[in-house]
């Protein structure tokens, strides 16, 4: 249901209106209004109602594509410092990635990511058997055919509820305006050139939209005509209940999907991509996918048997045919910039991205990533896919 | 704390069982939960909250909250409020919170295929008319609740009933419960199964292109759990409501507890919740359930209610002051206060907006705080499967959009009961009846259906059309006019 409210606060202009309200929404919003922007951002629903408050929060920096690689770096960096810049706790932990190395195809790409990873500074090594067991005891690491896994300490996890309100919070007292339960109907131009947008409360006038709607950004971006390669993937993910702490690392294989970890609080969180997925908006959890995920969890740690699932959820991927994310300005549409695409790591990612899109929009600088991700590489037939991904 | 004289209740406790609480031997009665048996033995701290470590109690006693988790023969999590105590158990606090792993062998029973052509869920007043109903016209039914015994609530309800479906008033709701426990006994084609936990509904029709149900469900045994892979062409959600809680500092303090959790206490197991009980809130429950207590021998300090009137019936709220129970309007709770168990609370005036008017603030001595604050339709099961759902606060929160059958966005996928709008036990058993007779009817069985459904459905009006069916009559108008609006369309997977 969609309601008109006169609200006299409501404001008529702003320089930046950001769409969406999830983790790169926030922190878009926090990094613009540092630097004085008169920035507004209007969510749907509530804060963190898209992929953000649904994901699994990993942050990991072991990628195959260096863009990837980097970005993560460079995010994890600012992750540890953003308690302190934001006076709130985000629930860090670094606990590391643990991705299990199956046979030898595995091992010899591992190989490559990782040697490509230290050439980037990332603490990183590969793992034996005895060594991957030292870190994850639950592990049958026999019954899942590890021949030895690549691990670095530093990667983990943050909390996205607490993370996402801390840079909503911050953002707010430097001037932000963020507003719920507010939905983007329309998008106007005049002359090449935005001119305002229509909400359920009013219409704003501005010349730079960001389009950071997750899964929905595909519809923010035909509101102007611009056409996103992007697709949405129902994602599914549980948790179990809690059981006294035994690791602190999240165990990933790309073989099998799967990806699981135990949350400071006790709790086993993961998830397990179904075959045959199709793309589209549907949000109901499946049988099959718990079915799935409780064997393949208890073939890689049997001692789990015991624990109880509490809940089973979904969310979406906002796939690219890429895995990677769509960044920057849109040809031919000055002031639409994109901030969407991201698969399943928009959480690790963000602190940067937004970084960097907030200091093209300031200062109008263009690092060569913002034109590596530019919307224009599809333009171009090859295109360079990630490949290390799970869930 | 055991009751042993009652005017209404007696107690025919079975056989003494002794069991470990932290290694020391306690006793117990057969038949018994593992937190009623620890309570009559002065347990009251059951566990610790996790961040903070504060200690919890019992609360809701009917396994809907986390606050009875113990470690029961090794396995961590078990929910002691709805586990019945057996020879020798071993039950352990959860140090700091949280259990340990089991080390036990896996108790690795097959699991059960079920495939029938309606499945009820819950086994409370609408859970047993909704599965009879359907019986009696044909159809095949299983019934699965999660406790031991069939009931719902009425197994707790000493109290007589008010004039509904005519039958059965004057009735208290134990005999209509021990009634209907018989019927569902003799008549054919109902399967019961009890003790076990529906925990998850999936819609096949999206997931495989079947035209039927699936619903996982959860056997508990001695030995372990069994898992329940459940087919059905139709579903009748039946399950009930969680008890409100209130915020004020305190409130998780062993000794306060859901006007539920005391009614269970006190009228199923006969175990005294305490000396001296403040009562928050004078709808029916907290009036019925403060009479209860007298009758168990239990002090009643005052109820205090915030809004200006008492709202529940005249009779009940009368029969509270003839025992000599103020009942303060226009008051609430401030604080509970104590070290690990409740020892006294404070109770302040309210102006007009509901605001404590400061100086107006009273200590109470009482070693127990009931809440009886209203309830929340319990309407998870039906948002996992998709069906649609809207905020009505005249039926307790958010609840499933349903038409005049008790159909809901979702072909074949019924509710009833409280589960559809918190209202009263009566109302419950004719909507569980109407929603069992329209899926019988849906898949062809008529044995007098449509007079059937007719009749329930001007039951259901007359009953509302009194003032006290005001508020749920407003509620369930929004339902339908909700219902209409949807277009008949049957939403099924679609954006959240
Ligand atoms: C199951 C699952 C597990 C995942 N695990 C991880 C992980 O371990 N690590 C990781 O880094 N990432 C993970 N991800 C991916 C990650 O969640 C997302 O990439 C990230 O949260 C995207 O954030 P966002 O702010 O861009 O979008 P979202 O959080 O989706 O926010 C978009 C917001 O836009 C709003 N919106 C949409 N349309 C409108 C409109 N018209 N007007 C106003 N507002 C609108 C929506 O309501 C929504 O709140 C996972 C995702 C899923 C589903
Ligand atoms: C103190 C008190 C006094 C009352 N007095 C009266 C009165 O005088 N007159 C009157 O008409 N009404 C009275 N009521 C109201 C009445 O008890 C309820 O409205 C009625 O019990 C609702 O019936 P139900 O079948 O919908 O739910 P319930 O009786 O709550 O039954 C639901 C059942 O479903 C089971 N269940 C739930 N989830 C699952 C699951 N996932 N898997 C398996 N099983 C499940 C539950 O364990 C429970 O057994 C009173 C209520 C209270 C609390």
């Amino acid at each position: 249901m969609t309601r008109k409210t006169k609200n006299d606060d409501f404001p008529h202009k702003a320089d930046v209106v950001i769409v969406g309200g999830g983790i790169n929404g926030c922190a878009l919003a926090y990094q613009l209004a540092k630097r004085h922007v008169d920035v507004v951002l209007c969510e749907k629903k509530y804060l963190c109602y898209g992929a953000t408050g649904r994901c699994g929060a990993g942050i990991r920096q072991q990628w195959s594509t260096r863009e990837n690689t980097e970005l993560a770096i460079r995010s994890v960096k600012m992750f540890e410092k953003l308690e302190k810049e934001l006076k709130m706790d985000i629930g860090l932990r670094q606990g590391g990635y643990l991705i299990i190395i199956h046979d030898k195809k595995e091992m010899r790409q591992a190989e490559k990511n990782v040697a490509m990873q230290k050439s980037l500074g990332l603490n990183v090594s590969i793992l034996d058997v005895d060594e991957i067991q030292d870190i994850v005891p639950i592990l049958d690491t026999k019954g899942i055919n590890a021949i030895g896994a690549s691990f670095c300490p530093t990667d983990g996890h943050a909390d996205p509820f607490k993370t996402t309100h801390a840079y909503a919070y911050a953002a707010a007292q430097h001037g932000a305006k963020l507003y719920k339960f507010t939905e983007i109907l329309g998008i106007k131009k005049k002359n090449n050139l935005i001119d305002h947008v229509v909400t359920t409360r009013g219409n704003i006038k501005t010349n730079t939209v960001i389009n950071a709607a997750g899964a929905w950004s595909k519809k923010i971006a035909e509101m102007v005509g611009v056409k996103l390669p992007n697709m949405p993937f129902r994602k599914e993910i549980l948790v179990t209940e809690r059981i006294k702490p035994l690791f602190k690392a999240m165990v990933i294989s790309f073989k099998d999907g799967i990806y699981f970890s135990q949350q400071d609080e006790g709790q086993i969180l993961g998830g397990i991509p179904i075959p045959e997925e199709k793309p589209g908006y549907i949000t109901t959890p499946t049988f099959t996918f718990l079915h799935h995920m409780a064997k393949t969890l208890t073939h890689y740690a049997p001692s789990l048997r015991h624990v109880k699932v509490i809940r089973q959820w979904t969310g979406y991927y906002d796939v690219t045919p890429d895995a990677r994310p769509i960044l920057g300005e849109t040809k031919g549409i000055k002031g639409f910039i994109q901030c969407n695409g991201f698969s399943g790591h928009g959480f690790m990612l963000s602190p940067m991205v937004t970084k960097i899109l907030s200091d093209y929009i300031i200062d109008g600088k263009t690092p060569p990533i913002l034109e590596k991700l530019n919307l224009s590489r599809f333009d171009d037939k090859k295109i360079k896919r990630e490949i290390s991904v799970v869930g | 704390m055991r009751i042993t004289r009652h005017p209404i209740l007696e107690f025919d406790r079975g056989r003494k069982i002794l069991f470990y609480f932290n290694d020391k031997k306690v006793e117990g009665f057969e038949g018994e939960s593992i937190a009623s048996a620890l309570h009559a033995s002065g347990v009251r701290v059951l566990s610790y909250s996790l961040r903070y470590h504060r200690p919890r109690g019992f609360f809701c006693g009917i396994g809907k909250c986390s606050s009875c988790f113990m470690t029961v023969d090794g396995v961590p999590n078990v929910r002691t409020c709805i586990t019945p105590i057996r020879e020798n158990m071993r039950v352990r606090r959860q140090d700091g919170g949280v259990g340990e792993l089991s080390d036990k062998r896996f108790a690795a029973r097959k699991k059960m295929v079920v495939d029938d052509e309606i499945v009820v869920v819950g086994g409370g007043p609408a859970g047993m008319m909704a599965a009879l109903a359907a019986a009696k016209q044909g159809a095949s039914v299983t019934l699965i609740d999660e406790n031991h015994r069939v009931g719902g609530q009425l197994i707790k309800q000493t109290h007589k009933f008010f004039g509904s479906l005519e039958e059965k008033a004057g009735k208290r709701g134990i005999e209509i419960a021990e009634e209907l426990m018989k019927q569902i006994n003799s008549v054919p084609g109902i399967h019961l199964i009890l003790s076990t936990t529906v925990v998850g509904c999936y819609n096949n029709n999206t997931e495989d292109g079947g035209d039927r149900y699936r619903l996982v469900a959860v056997r508990r045994f001695m030995d372990g759990d069994q898992l329940l892979d459940v087919f059905c062409k139709r579903i009748v959600f039946a399950c009930g409501a969680m008890e409100n809680m209130l915020a004020f500092p305190g409130n998780d303090l062993p000794g306060v507890y859901g006007a539920g959790g005391v009614q269970t206490l006190m009228n199923v197991y006969g175990v005294r919740p305490g000396d001296r009980v403040l009562m928050v809130g004078a709808g029916n429950v907290g009036l019925i359930v403060s009479y209860q207590l007298l009758q168990a021998g239990v002090e009643v300090d005052r109820v205090v209610e915030v809004l200006p009137r008492i709202t529940g019936y005249h009779v009940h709220a009368a029969k509270l002051r003839r025992c000599g129970v103020p009942i303060y309007t226009s008051h609430s709770i401030k604080e509970a206060y104590g070290s690990d168990r409740v020892e006294g609370a404070v109770v302040v005036e309210v102006d007009k907006n509901y605001a404590p008017v400061s100086g107006t603030e009273e200590n109470v001595s009482c070693d127990t705080i009931c809440l009886a604050v209203g309830l929340t339709p319990s309407v998870r099961l039906l948002e996992q499967m998709g069906v649609k759902t809207e905020f009505i606060p005249e039926a307790g929160g958010y609840v499933a959009v349903h038409d005049q059958s008790m159909q809901t966005s979702l072909n074949g996928v019924y509710v009833a009961g409280d589960a559809s709008g918190i209202e009263e036990a009566s109302t419950a058993m004719i909507e569980g009846q109407l929603a069992g007779v329209s899926a019988a009817a849906s898949l062809g069985y008529d044995r007098g259906a449509n007079e059937l459904i007719s009749r329930c459905r001007n039951a259901l009006r007359i009953f509302r059309s009194g003032p006290f069916g005001e508020i749920p009559r407003r509620g369930k108008e929004k339902i339908a006019y909700l219902f209409d609006k949807m277009g008949k369309k049957i939403w099924g997977d679609s954006e959240l």
